[in-house]
């Protein structure tokens, strides 16, 4: 091709520059979220768990675009509200009078015999209560930061960003994505063809008018879709050798060992111990190490792929730090390091009998890195400041949040 | 460039050979046009370009299909991609990603393009097909004919050295495709590509084509200098007709040279009488008629009158509020202001059994309507929908289409058997009023003039028609009245020969053959 | 003509399983039997309170499935059978919001039993696994409970596509009835992991690691009788009515475009 004359100036490295609509590759939000979701599965101190489900807050209403996945938070808000609902109806109902301040006082029901055991109503205890409000505060809050990934991470770009030897699913997925809108379009197309024909048909047989067209369709678009891929060289670089048999066991192997750290971690009485976790570990790097292995049959590369750098390294080491600060105030030995002894109250507060629980400065500092994502991205939809490496591309951007501001054009320049 | 040798091609199960002892010379550089009508190998001699035939199909090929040295029996379609792309029929069905930068990489992706080439050829391509400016939008919101230029794009990345496209124009409006066209044209003579281009409108691209390549119909191709092939051929645009008309032994190709030839040899036609249009009480009226869509208004105030026994063209630009108007005359979506059917019925306030004996609407995706496993089962259900005898609705088929076969599966049908289907369906009814929305999307120069014959019948009948179409050729032809809608507004009214003639997009290619005489079909062309 | 038999996939289905993938496939349904029914498998003396374990498994079972899917991947899908997977995963994940909100109306898992079906056990995982992957990309909603999700409808698809040959009407029969054993099946299990998420630990309908899987077995029953029944009944019955009319469709479009796009098995 010739236009070369004609083209905007280049980067010396284009693929490091950042796309405007990512503030983030996705993986480093799902990191962070996670690591914060398994420290907060891991206390039931209210006090903690308000200053994170804050934090969360924050940063889901600082940093999420107005992308389709990042309105789905109020969903969340809602499952939540339901958890705790139904933990108390739960705890009211056939609570079995568990503690001993006694609240209130329901009439019992004593259910028939095949139900032994149950009866309905009863005393309602404080300790009762309250452990169910910080065991369902600690359930609220994992389902915050799951949100907040979810709202946060772009998940067309995580998908770019698989393993290769997941490459060929993932493009099934991606296909899905594309699709999934344009049948809810050709429903829209169906439903008024319906009332063309004089919407005769009634009750099941309806259904049937209704998703036929609809069905015949897809399918048909998949042979012209496979057609164009095919066209367009898809699987032409696979090697037509098998996958190595090396990294066939090591992937069969790695998987059952993480299967079994599953196994132990459950099983063991107590203190799970080092074996458990470290089945677990091994597990998941030589899933990794065994995926990333496969990359040589697959040789597809990325079009812009997204970069990893300093901000993504910060972020997703605040969300472990979060992780590593809850599991040493639950460690024994790293209280020992201080020349204390382990304080149970501090991870998880005493509720019988009942006290006001306390503060843990660790747990201050953690709380605040869960926020520390505020300070190394950007507002979506905001120039970034000038001082941003490599950034000149995000400067058309300015409308994200008013996708009828949308000026895509003038992201041309790539600096 | 590309070679056909002796080529033979049978689908599996097929009676008999689609593609028979084909020899096919496209020269580098060409712009090679394939006509033919309608179910006659067309596409499939396009995807023996690129090995789609027999590698995807399925099939069995003799003989040898070679292109820049490859040939297709060694190479399968994905080691044909840096040497032919291909674009096939809807560009909306082959998109893999779903914005319009994502889906030019994909393709160079897939041949492990390092990044850094791929980012500076994805530019390349945007500025050559004039869309950097969409490269962030989602493939679903472009239009028509964007969604076909990025189409091309994503084929171009790759860098290929031949581009084949079928039916790339079909479903878009005048201007859209003429956008495309013109996209096409640059590649030709400024890169220096190869093209083969299927087409059924071949009014607009056969000045451009160097080589045309007739799919007779019988499994063999003639090919040669379109001036001939098209004197040939058995499809007949409307310069062709003119230079049967006027026993010309080659076709001309443009406008231009038709103009030339004619004031060459002192051709002189006589005056056109304008058609009368049948005028009566309208059968349908609508004041001040109101679409909208949450903020969009897709019509805005439309009214006007329609009288029985006419035949209407509704024309005007994707997305100027045309599907919605007719629509909104059904029915079938919701508008506001006044709307009256055959006197005194508002066929919003009627159920839909009932608003379907008045008004009927074939839709532009015509088998949307079908969801049954045979012709005979839809025929039946369209009986009993339209609470007519049992055979009605088969019978109405047999007088549109005679070679539907009552148990074959609607889906199997070619495009214009299955518009005859759902057309049948809709007239079992015996509405007085009949919206067509695009019926002649995919169908041939002589299904056209048969879908003609019936809209003319009906007319004759009394029933009043509206044809919706980008189809200019078709409208002059069979339409006595047109009207032109932009921006959800009718912006001009009038007979076709009034509004086509006067409009330099709208215009029929024999009107500007013998500006100013308004002349609309070969019909008129009398010698004087 | 009526006793004809209709095989269950076109030559072995459209994802070949190579004796890798079996492996594979096997390790995940020990893994997902572990993570499904961990409240039989702990000790009384476990101390870490009890909605820890699913979690423990929601981080494992990715890692599972990520060997598994790539394993299908890896025996050779063509551009058909991937285009086909990502067009009918769509139609799942497209059907699957229209139930959301409605008592158990689940509409996922009949194309997933139908395509299961015709196109083979390996292709119903994949499909199973994805429509519910997919769709809760669309919906953002990723979390603990997917990986659990994808495992249980993945195998929906599995098992669909190792049905036995049936004549034609015996087949919607057959459908129909593994319809409603599936969706049953699927909601126990996704209950049974999840219970001490919905109830919480020390009331009476709670998972209690003291009492022996028996008992627990017995309380979960009593906890899903009052409490689940009724998703599980509609997702049952929905399925079952949704086979019954879209099934035979379903088939005939889907068993058309195997004759007609020529699937060949993948080389290599």
């Amino acid at each position: 091709m010739v236009a070369a004359d004609r083209t905007v100036p280049l980067t010396p490295r284009p693929t490091l520059a950042r796309p405007a609509d990512q503030i983030l590759h996705p993986w480093a939000w799902w990191a962070w979220a996670l690591g914060v979701a398994i420290a907060v599965n891991l206390t039931t101190n209210p006090l903690f768990l308000v200053l994170v489900g804050l934090a969360l807050l924050a940063v889901i209403l600082l940093r999420r675009s107005d992308a389709p996945w990042a309105r789905s938070i109020s969903a969340y808000f809602w499952l939540a509200g339901v958890v705790i609902g139904v933990r108390m109806f739960f705890r009211i109902l056939v609570g079995g009078g568990f503690g001993e301040t006694v609240l209130f006082t329901l009439p019992e029901i004593p259910l028939p015999d095949w139900a032994q055991g149950i009866r309905l109503g009863g005393d309602v205890t404080l300790e009762g209560i309250l452990y169910t409000l910080y065991d369902s505060l600690r359930l609220v809050v994992m389902l915050v930061a799951v949100a907040a990934a979810n709202a946060l991470a772009n998940p067309r770009r995580a998908l770019r960003a698989v393993p290769a030897a997941l490459h060929d699913i993932s493009v099934s997925v991606v296909i899905a994505l594309s699709v999934a809108p344009q049948l809810v379009e050709s429903a829209f197309r169906v439903r008024t063809a319906r009332r063309l024909r004089g919407g005769r048909a009634r009750g099941l047989d309806a259904v049937k008018a209704y998703l036929v067209p609809i069905l015949a369709d897809a399918v048909d678009r998949s042979v012209s879709l496979a057609a164009s891929m095919e066209a367009r060289g898809f699987g032409r670089t696979r090697t037509t050798s098998r996958r190595r048999t090396w990294t066939n066991a090591l992937l069969l192997v790695s998987s059952m060992v993480a299967t079994l750290g599953g196994f132990l971690l459950l099983s063991s009485s107590g203190d799970p111990g080092p074996v458990a976790f470290g089945c677990l570990g091994a597990g998941a790097l030589g899933v990794v190490a065994g995926l990333r292995a496969s990359r040589d049959k697959i040789a597809v590369t990325r079009y812009r792929p997204d970069p990893w750098g300093i901000q993504e390294w910060t972020v997703t080491v605040s969300g472990l730090l979060v992780l590593a600060i809850v599991l040493a105030l639950g460690n024994e030995s790293v209280w020992a390091l201080f020349g204390a002894t382990l304080d149970p109250d501090v991870l998880n507060p005493s509720f019988m009998p009942a006290t006001w629980p306390s503060l843990h400065p660790a747990l201050v500092v953690a709380a605040a890195l869960t926020a520390l994502p505020i300070l190394v991205t950007r507002a979506p939809g905001r120039t970034p400041p000038a001082t941003r490496r490599g950034d000149a591309a995000a400067t058309g951007r300015t409308g994200i949040a008013d996708p009828g501001a949308r000026r895509p054009d003038e992201e041309l320049v790539t600096s | 460039m590309i070679v056909f040798d002796r080529v033979s091609f049978t689908y599996d199960g097929a009676a008999r050979p689609t593609l028979r002892d084909v020899d096919l010379r496209i020269g580098e550089g060409d712009l090679a046009l394939v006509v033919g009508r309608t179910g006659t190998g067309k596409s499939t001699l396009l995807g023996a370009m690129n090995g789609l035939v027999p590698h995807f199909t399925g099939g069995t090929l003799s003989g040898a299909v070679t292109v820049d040295g490859r040939t297709t029996s060694q190479h399968r379609p994905k080691d044909m991609a840096e040497v032919v792309g291909y674009v096939g029929q809807n560009p909306l069905h082959g998109f893999v990603t779903d914005t319009v930068e994502e889906e030019i990489a994909y393709g160079m992706e897939q041949l492990g393009v390092d990044p850094v080439a791929m980012r500076k050829r994805v530019e390349e391509t945007l500025d050559l097909m004039g869309i950097a400016e969409l490269r962030r939008r989602p493939l679903l919101d472009l239009s028509g004919g964007q969604q076909q230029r990025v189409a091309i794009a994503s084929v171009l990345a790759a860098q290929p050295r031949v581009l084949v496209l079928d039916e790339p124009t079909s479903a878009l409006d005048p201007t859209a495709a003429q956008d495309v066209l013109a996209a096409l044209t640059t590649l030709v003579h400024e890169v220096g590509l190869t093209i083969v281009l299927a087409e059924h409108r071949l009014e607009r691209v056969m000045q451009a084509a160097d080589v045309a390549v007739w799919v007779t119909g019988d499994g063999t191709v003639e090919s040669g200098p379109p001036r001939s092939i098209l004197g040939r051929a058995d499809v007949v645009p409307p310069l062709a007709a003119l230079a049967h008309t006027l026993g010309w032994d080659e076709v001309p190709l443009s406008v231009r040279e038709a103009r030339r030839r004619i004031a060459r040899e002192r051709i002189t036609v006589a005056e056109v009488a304008d058609a009368p249009v049948p005028d009566g009480p309208p059968l349908l009226s609508a004041r001040d008629l109101t679409v909208s869509y949450g903020d969009l208004r897709a019509v805005k105030g439309v009214s006007l009158d329609l009288a029985g026994g006419t035949i209407t063209a509704l024309m005007g630009r994707n997305g100027s509020g045309k599907s919605s108007l007719v629509n909104a005359l059904q029915g079938a979506v919701k508008s506001t202001g006044e709307l009256v059917v055959a006197g005194d019925v508002d066929p919003r306030s009627l159920s839909a059994a009932a608003a379907r004996r008045r008004v009927t609407l074939v839709p532009q995706s015509a088998g949307d309507l079908l969801y049954l496993r045979t012709v005979a089962a839809e025929c039946a259900q369209a009986d009993r929908e339209s609470l007519a005898p049992a055979g009605t609705c088969a019978t109405v088929l047999a007088r549109l289409d005679g070679g539907v076969r009552p148990d074959a599966d609607p889906r199997d049908l070619s495009e214009g058997q299955r518009l005859s289907l759902v057309l049948a369906i809709q007239l079992t009814a015996a509405p007085p009023v009949v919206l067509l929305d695009e019926p002649t999307r995919g169908l041939d120069y002589r299904m056209k003039a048969n879908l003609s014959r019936i809209v003319d019948g009906l007319a004759a009948d009394g029933a009043c028609v509206v044809v919706v179409t980008h189809d200019v050729e078709f409208a002059a032809a069979a339409t006595h009245r047109a009207l032109l809608m932009a921006e959800g507004e009718i912006v001009a009214d009038g007979t076709t020969r009034e509004v086509c003639g006067s409009s330099p997009a709208f215009a029929p290619q024999l009107a500007k053959v013998f500006a100013p005489q308004p002349i609309m079909s070969v019909r008129e062309v009398v010698v004087t | 003509m009526s006793r004809m038999l209709v095989a269950p996939a076109p030559r072995g289905g459209l994802v070949r399983l190579t004796w890798m993938s079996r492996v594979t496939l096997v390790l995940t349904a020990v893994a997902g039997l572990a993570a499904f029914a961990w409240p039989l498998i702990i000790p009384p003396t476990w101390d870490l309170p009890a909605t820890q374990a699913p979690l423990v498994f929601a981080v494992v079972l990715p890692f599972v499935l990520a060997v598994v899917l790539s394993e299908l991947g890896s025996s050779g899908m063509d551009a058909k059978s991937l285009a086909m997977l990502g067009v009918m995963t769509a139609v799942g994940a497209a059907l699957r919001p229209l139930g959301a909100g409605t008592a158990g109306l689940e509409l996922v898992f009949f194309p997933m039993i139908v395509a299961g079906r015709v196109f083979g056990p390996g292709f119903g995982f994949a499909m199973g696994n994805l429509s519910l992957f997919a769709s809760a990309i669309l919906t953002g909603g990723v979390g603990p409970w997917l990986p659990y999700q994808m495992v249980a409808s993945g195998f929906v698809g599995f098992f669909a596509g190792l049905l036995p040959p049936a004549g034609r009407r015996w087949e919607l029969v057959l459908l129909g009835a593994y319809g409603a054993l599936a969706s049953f099946a699927y909601g126990w299990l996704m209950d049974f992991a999840f219970w001490p998420f919905g109830v919480g630990s020390h009331t009476q309908f709670s998972f209690d690691p003291a009492a022996g899987a028996l008992e627990n077995i017995h309380t979960f029953v009593l906890y899903n009788i009052a409490t689940s029944m009724g998703w599980n009944l509609g997702r049952a019955v929905t399925t079952v009515l949704m086979i019954a009319v879209m099934g035979g469709p379903l088939l005939s479009i889907l068993r058309r475009s195997v004759r007609k796009a020529h699937f060949v098995p993948a080389t290599g």
